[in-house]
């Protein structure tokens, strides 16, 4: 018996006497410990007081809002609308909501592994980014025409997010490639580009879509300037994805490719069934943070006169009474920012996840 | 398909070969009838690795002739394409896909470059991994298997593509000593069946029981060639006498 006693493995301490060693191993722990939880649960209940306990909701109460001391979250009944759809007419918010809905959803689908296949894929976004735009653009099927001026808010926040990925992922796997190439003009080149658009402020790059290209470009190639502004957003998004692509590739042993050549398979077999596969998996994370940080970037495009959600929310609490609670409209498009950046950065880790089963 | 059994798998003529200034291959000259097993050996940096690669390719030889199967492997990707799916290569470091499962490793140089639909290809794969003895291990990923498991399974990716020689470039050395006798029981069992074999290893064992002739290489030359009973009894060149009691001393 006493032989089947000791190959058990030991016990787990319990919660509590991990508990014990770790918060109150000593006096002066304890001290620490206490103090710590004090100003937590201060800190905790200051916000909950704040937001929930001593806050006001309905966008009828603003006049309490003055001798309240909580959150004045009539702000966001009253003026959502504006802070989600920006300069969209009113009675067409529902078109907004409707475009948002179908871009987010079709986001959703493609992180599901059944759409992974070059088709289904592109079939995919093409419906997506056509049912969005004839949503938000109007001027068929009897709905009005609105032009990309006036879209605002979440559903251009969500447009400008959507096309910089769409443009920018597949145009950065073929800078990736290029740097890569044998052919040392192509690598050059595809080099020099890359360093050329990462030496810029992303800024710079849109002012420069927005203002200076209708100058250089003839008439017919200068589209709208949402769209300018879109493109060049697109090339700053592949130049840093393409380096975080090619790390991954680096990091691929020559011997995978060389197997891939003597089984007789051809430059594109070996790219998209070898060498992207594994670069993708091997660059995961880096590529999960450029989509976050891109997410965040798109409300720099305030500043060449777009009026994404940030924007919008800042002309929300610019009249009148509204405009002690800036705090509360910040809050409230922080909470949007997160719940997508949060998504996106979950969905990452599941990802990887899921990938290092295939690595054993 | 070579329909001519007269006709020899390689050729090789007064092949040269420079890493920038270093000489690797000195007027290498070699034939390979069909059918032939050949075992080469020599000390490190010899070139013998870069000999065979040249055989497929993986490395461009600077000078001399190179024909493979009668075609003439030159800078015509065509030529070179026809060579490739002729010849397997089976690597030291085995080269597994290891985001697929071992069928997929299998499968998919079959439905790429074969054109097989799946069925034909998993069917195709399943039989060549039964003769490498590890069906039952089709759905795992390389990761998940021993080092003589995954090199098995590289050679029976090999194997589907119906090649007509095969290259082993030191196929056991990465490999912990318990695990080397079931990947030569593979090779010993291929060259049993007739296949035109190239192997670079040490494993002299092996070498005595199938190869039709031993090359001894040294500072990229072939220095010394003979049956396995000549070459291991009495090598006549000194530097291979010095290589063999190296290796054979223990």
């Amino acid at each position: 018996m006493t032989t089947a006693i000791q190959q058990l493995p030991p016990a787990k301490p319990s919660f509590a006497a991990r508990l014990q060693k770790s918060l109150f191993n000593s006096p002066l722990d304890c001290v620490i410990s206490v103090v710590c939880a004090a100003l937590l649960f201060y800190l905790l209940y200051q916000i909950i007081d704040w937001a929930f306990i001593a806050s006001i909701w309905r966008a009828e109460d603003v006049a309490l809002c003055k001798a309240a001391d909580g959150a004045c979250w009539s702000v966001i009944d009253a003026r959502h609308r504006i802070i989600l759809f920006g300069l969209f007419p009113f009675e067409e918010h529902w078109r907004s909501t409707l475009a948002c809905i179908v871009m987010v959803a079709t986001i959703v689908a493609s992180c599901f592994t059944w759409f992974w296949s070059a088709t289904r894929l592109g079939l995919l976004w093409l419906c997506g980014f056509g049912v969005f735009y004839i949503l938000m653009r109007g001027g068929m099927f009897g709905l009005t025409g609105i032009t990309p001026e006036r879209w605002g808010g979440l559903a251009l926040t969500i447009f400008i997010f959507a096309s910089v990925s769409l443009i920018g992922m597949p145009l950065s796997i073929v800078l990736a490639l290029g740097r890569r190439s044998k052919l040392p003009v192509v690598a050059r080149l595809t080099g020099l580009f890359i360093d050329f658009f990462r030496s810029l402020p992303l800024l710079t790059i849109l002012f420069a879509a927005a203002v200076i290209t209708p100058f250089v470009l003839p008439g017919w190639l200068q589209g709208d300037k949402l769209y300018r502004v879109i493109v060049g957003f697109a090339i700053f998004f592949a130049c840093y994805q393409a380096e975080n692509i090619r790390a991954g590739l680096q990091a691929i042993p020559p011997g995978q490719d060389e197997a891939g050549l003597t089984l007789g398979l051809n430059y594109w077999q070996r790219v998209t069934r070898i060498q992207l596969p594994q670069a993708f998996r091997n660059s995961l994370p880096s590529i999960v943070n450029q989509f976050v940080i891109t997410f965040k970037e798109t409300s720099i495009v305030t500043i060449v006169g777009f009026f994404e959600i940030l924007a919008s929310g800042h002309a929300a609490y610019g009249t009148g009474e509204w405009t002690p609670h800036y705090v509360e409209v910040y809050v409230f498009i922080g909470l949007i920012y997160f719940a997508f950046v949060f998504s996106l950065s979950r969905y990452g880790a599941y990802l990887e996840n899921r990938m290092r089963v295939g690595h054993g | 398909m070579v329909e001519n059994p007269s006709v020899t798998a390689i050729t090789m003529q007064g092949v040269n070969k420079w890493f920038d200034d270093f000489h690797v291959l000195k007027d290498i000259d070699l034939q390979v009838a069909m059918g032939e097993k050949i075992v080469i050996c020599g000390p490190s940096g010899s070139g013998k690795s870069t000999l065979i690669r040249c055989i497929c390719k993986l490395e461009d030889h600077q000078r001399g002739l190179i024909n493979v199967l009668g075609i003439e492997l030159n800078d015509d990707i065509a030529n070179v394409d026809e060579i490739r799916r002729e010849v397997g290569m089976v690597f030291q470091q085995f080269n597994l896909f290891p985001h697929m499962t071992v069928l997929e490793n299998c499968t998919l140089a079959l439905t790429l470059v074969r054109k097989k639909n799946r069925e034909e290809a998993e069917a195709i794969a399943m039989g060549f991994l039964e003769k490498v003895h590890i069906p039952e291990q089709a759905a795992k990923y390389p990761g998940e298997l021993s080092g003589g498991q995954q090199q098995r399974v590289a050679i029976a990716r090999s194997l589907c593509m119906n090649p007509e020689i095969m290259l082993f470039d030191e196929p056991t050395s990465a490999l912990d000593p318990e695990m080397i006798s079931e990947v030569l029981d593979v090779m010993v069992s291929l060259a049993e069946e007739g296949m035109t074999m190239i192997c670079v290893t040490h494993e002299m064992g092996f070498a005595r029981r199938v190869a039709d002739r031993v090359i001894f290489m040294d500072q990229g030359e072939i220095v010394e060639q003979n049956d396995p009973l000549s070459f291991f009894e009495n090598p006549a060149n000194e530097r291979t006498q010095l290589f063999l009691s190296q290796i054979l001393q223990h």
